[in-house]
């Protein structure tokens, strides 16, 4: 699968209601270390309900300057969340589907 | 488009912390510039393939998630303007396994000359430089 079939699908719960459009796919490096680098398992997507154009990550980091356009590009986000991989029941260029009873969580990156 | 229906803030919760390093797609791996082993630039990230559950195909519980199988690498300026994008066979990869760090650029563990990536530059040396007098040896 390549990975801009599915940014800017749309995202839908397990009944069709629309929850945003899929703004990013995280992935963690936390599997057994391999030769360089080891394996990025895809954590999960982070869903915007208002645009899927995530521009530099402001809502996702703690960096406040230049103060105007943080202000600006965190109110244009609020609400984004990530969704983990075991909630997401279909996922394609079509759009994701999740799981009935899928949680939300904080999409902000770890420090 | 139908309106997307906001979550209420009380139910999103706190992320469960990851045990390895964090990256987002968007963020730290699209449009990155490649960097092989002696600091030469290859090429830039302008997309990524996944291994994984066939695309629309419904995932059972308890399917491993998928990984980065590969960087991928082509002409997409075309298609960035114009929408849609190159077919998967006109793309070139770069296997995860020679990725060695993802920082402000993505450096390989090997050498450029190793990559298909780096083909049209070998290419232009050859075929182009080579013939030019002078062109086989640094300037004096």
């Amino acid at each position: 699968m390549i990975l801009n079939d599915l940014l800017g699908t749309d995202v839908v719960d397990s009944t069709g209601q629309r929850l945003g459009e899929v703004s990013d796919v995280r992935f963690a490096l936390d599997a057994a270390p391999a030769q360089l680098l080891s394996r990025a398992r895809m954590v999960g997507v982070v869903v915007c309900p208002r645009t899927a154009t995530s521009f530099l990550g402001y809502e996702r980091m703690d960096v406040n300057q230049p103060w105007p356009l943080a202000q600006l590009l965190r109110w244009r986000h609020r609400g984004s969340f990530l969704v983990l991989w075991e909630d997401i029941a279909v996922m394609g260029p079509d759009g994701v589907r999740l799981r009935s009873e899928f949680t939300a969580y904080e999409s902000t990156l770890p420090r | 488009m139908r309106k997307a229906k906001p979550l209420p803030a009380q139910d999103i919760k706190p992320a469960p912390r990851q045990a390895g390093l964090v990256l987002d797609a968007q963020l730290h791996l699209l449009d990155r510039q490649i960097l092989d082993v002696d600091g030469v630039p290859v090429t830039t990230v302008d997309d990524v393939e996944l291994s994984g559950p066939a695309p629309g195909e419904p995932i059972p519980e308890g399917t491993e998630a998928p990984h980065i199988t590969a960087l991928l690498t082509g002409a997409v300026l075309g298609t960035r303007i114009f929408g849609g994008r190159p077919p998967s066979s006109r793309f070139i990869r770069i296997p995860w396994e020679v990725v060695a760090g993802v920082d402000t650029v993505v450096s390989l563990g090997v050498r450029a000359n190793s990559l298909d990536a780096s083909w049209l530059e070998r290419w232009m040396r050859d075929q182009i430089i080579a013939k030019i007098p002078g062109g086989r040896h640094d300037p004096e």
